[in-house]
């Protein structure tokens, strides 16, 4: 099936007015890293997709490319079946030895940082610019991300001098056993903290939270992520399963709000302001919310 | 028990068995190769001075993947049915499996400790890393067996009850332990050691196959050298004696064994379960007790089998694939509870 498309691809690009420039640049790409992923799509490049790893789920269109199965767990004889020219992924990435194995083949692996940080971003935007060949659309999308990440922590800076911060927890639950509550060093602490929340926890990692902790810590919002349940349905799950939640602030006065759990994972996305913005609405219900972006 | 065929019989279809899984392991994989190109890279790889004209894909795909994990499967087959003939030569049990004496346990423990004791110290040089977590699991191995040996002796004489009571506890606390560190890890450490437990050909290379190489043909040159001693323990300990074995010397010698093959197995592949009771108890259904037989021909089994099933973990989920410990406890968990149910009729 993929021979007489890339035959056709090919054919395709020699017909473009851009093939001077285009001929050199890596035309079949293997993404592994969720929010890598993502930018691929988000800078145009979606077309030149031939698989993805299990962690990219978004746009839901990625999850119908062939999936090369956990991003630390590859296979090398498996993508070099998808004959990709580009093997992009996070500095997660692994085992080393398939690594060898597909560079050795002639497949370019490109290991990215995953950290969660501007300057990173920018530098993996740069490098995923440059393979599309449409730097100045990188240095754009870039630039707009950071200004919109920019007028959250405004929105937050102006929120936090008239209101105190509420005190947040997020739950990651598997629906059926006790949630796990993110510790400051987390992702979700960080989301946390830069929609305008104050997270409770002093532990690292995501743990499992007793009922007489969580009622201790009397949070006023509990963000929750669920895999398997969505909306109202899991709010409810998640007061049945842990009716200690109903006593706490949170559940007294119905700050329950659900995020993608998607959002923890892989570093900064492209959907990480909205999803910031959404958070900072709920834990500042007064204020005027801030207007999602324009692409 | 009763032989159904003879050994004579028996190589001959173990051999064309093994030499089949061998060629498919070669010649099938999720790039597909027509054959005429794998024959020739392989007879290219052989050292045959074929012309080289479009074969550089083919003998990269053999020569660097293939070659190496069907390799990789033989000698972790071989060395684990090996070990499995000499847990239920010990134990006179057939339903003996290495990981009775603490082997598996004292490895998986090794791993957990270089998995997220790695992760916790920051992370190691990319290079060092995985030969950390082979040594990590093959020492921890040795160490809980070394242990377990221990624990079995008393004024001289090894008690084997006392051995196989030592290693269940032993493997308890070792997983203890292991679920201590898993609540310790974080996310990417947790798969890392869950994919680890599940076991796996993949990535294999030349660098880290030679140990396992090695000691795999020491096992297999040194167990059936013992094979008659192995036939007199059959009989009974004491029974043994007075034919003449050294009981003590061959059980450290079993349990040395043991120790060194599943280890050195365990560290190249990670946990693969189930081939060293199910084969060993398959061909003892075939031709009968007789270690001189024994032994050969669960080398043979287990090699062939472990292939075929890499063969499908690697292709059903293509591109991705499947850890090898799944296919083969799929296969060999209702194969022993119809060994177990069949006894009972």
């Amino acid at each position: 099936m993929t021979r007489p498309l890339a035959a056709f691809a090919l054919f395709a690009s020699l017909l473009s007015p851009l093939a001077a420039s285009a001929d050199n640049l890596p035309q079949r790409w293997v993404s592994a890293g969720g929010s890598l992923s993502e930018w691929v799509v988000e800078l145009g490049g979606e077309g030149k997709l031939v698989g993805v790893d299990t962690t990219s789920q978004h746009p839901a269109s990625l999850q119908k490319l062939p999936s090369i199965g956990y991003q630390r767990q590859l296979a090398a004889e498996g993508i070099l079946a998808l004959r990709p020219e580009v093997l992009l992924g996070t500095e997660e990435m692994g085992p080393p030895p398939v690594l060898a194995q597909l560079a050795a083949a002639g497949v370019k692996v490109e290991a990215l940082p995953a950290d969660a940080d501007l300057q990173v971003l920018h530098g993996n935007l740069k490098r995923i610019g440059v393979l599309l060949g449409d730097e100045a659309r990188a240095e754009s999308v870039f630039a707009a991300y950071q200004a919109r990440l920019k007028e959250q922590a405004d929105w937050v800076a102006r929120a936090q001098a008239e209101t105190r911060a509420p005190t947040v927890l997020l739950l990651l639950g598997h629906a059926g056993s006790s949630p796990m509550a993110g510790g400051k060093d987390t992702a979700a602490a960080w989301l946390i903290e830069r929609a305008g929340g104050r997270n409770l926890t002093t532990h690292d990692g995501y743990k499992a939270l007793s009922t007489e902790a969580l009622l201790a810590l009397d949070p006023e919002v509990v963000i929750f992520a669920d895999r398997r349940l969505g909306g109202d349905e899991a709010r409810q799950a998640l007061l049945k399963q842990n009716p200690a939640l109903a006593s706490t602030r949170a559940g007294k006065e119905g700050r329950l709000v659900a995020i993608d759990p998607t959002l923890l994972v892989g570093g900064l996305g492209p959907r990480i302001p909205a999803g910031l913005a959404e958070l900072s609405a709920a834990f500042y219900p007064g204020r005027t919310p801030l207007e999602p972006a324009t692409p | 028990m009763k032989a159904v065929i003879s050994p004579r019989s028996l190589f001959i279809a173990l051999g064309l068995l093994l030499a089949l899984a061998l060629w498919l392991s070669l010649a099938l994989g999720p790039v597909g190769l027509p054959l005429g190109d794998t024959l020739r890279a392989a007879l290219r790889l052989a050292g045959l001075p074929l012309a080289a004209d479009g074969l550089q894909q083919a003998e990269l795909i053999l020569g660097q993947i293939r070659m190496p994990r069907t390799l990789l499967g033989l000698a972790v087959g071989a060395v684990l049915a090996l070990c499995g003939v000499a847990m239920q030569g010990l134990f006179r049990n057939p339903l003996a499996d290495p990981g009775l004496i603490g082997v598996s346990g004292g490895a998986a423990l090794g791993a957990a400790v270089a998995i997220v004791g790695g992760a916790a110290l920051g992370g190691l040089p990319e290079l060092f890393a995985p030969y950390l977590l082979s040594l990590c699991a093959f020492l921890g191995g040795l160490v809980v067996t070394a242990l377990v040996y221990r624990l079995g002796r008393r004024n001289g004489q090894t008690s084997v009850t006392t051995m196989l009571l030592a290693g269940i506890a032993l493997n308890a606390l070792a997983f203890a332990c292991i679920g201590l560190f898993t609540y310790l890890a974080d996310d990417a450490t947790l798969r890392t050691l869950t994919f680890w437990n599940l076991g796996s050909l993949n990535g294999a290379s030349y660098a880290r196959l030679w140990p396992l190489l090695l000691v795999t043909l020491g096992v297999a040159l040194w167990l059936p050298r013992r094979a008659q001693a192995l036939n007199a323990l059959l009989l009974g300990e004491s029974e043994a004696r007075h034919l003449g074995v050294a009981v003590e010397r061959l059980k450290r010698e079993l349990v040395f064994c043991t120790a060194l093959g599943v280890g050195a197995a365990v560290a190249a592949a990670g946990m693969i379960g189930f081939i060293g009771l199910v084969v060993p108890h398959l061909v003892r259904l075939l031709v009968g007790p007789d270690h001189r037989v024994l032994l050969p021909a669960s080398a043979l089994a287990g090699a062939s089998l472990l292939l075929l099933a890499d063969l499908f973990a690697r292709l059903i989920l293509s591109p991705a694939e499947l850890p090898i410990g799944i296919v083969t406890a799929l296969i060999g968990a209702p194969f022993f509870l119809y060994l177990l149910l069949r006894g009972r009729t």
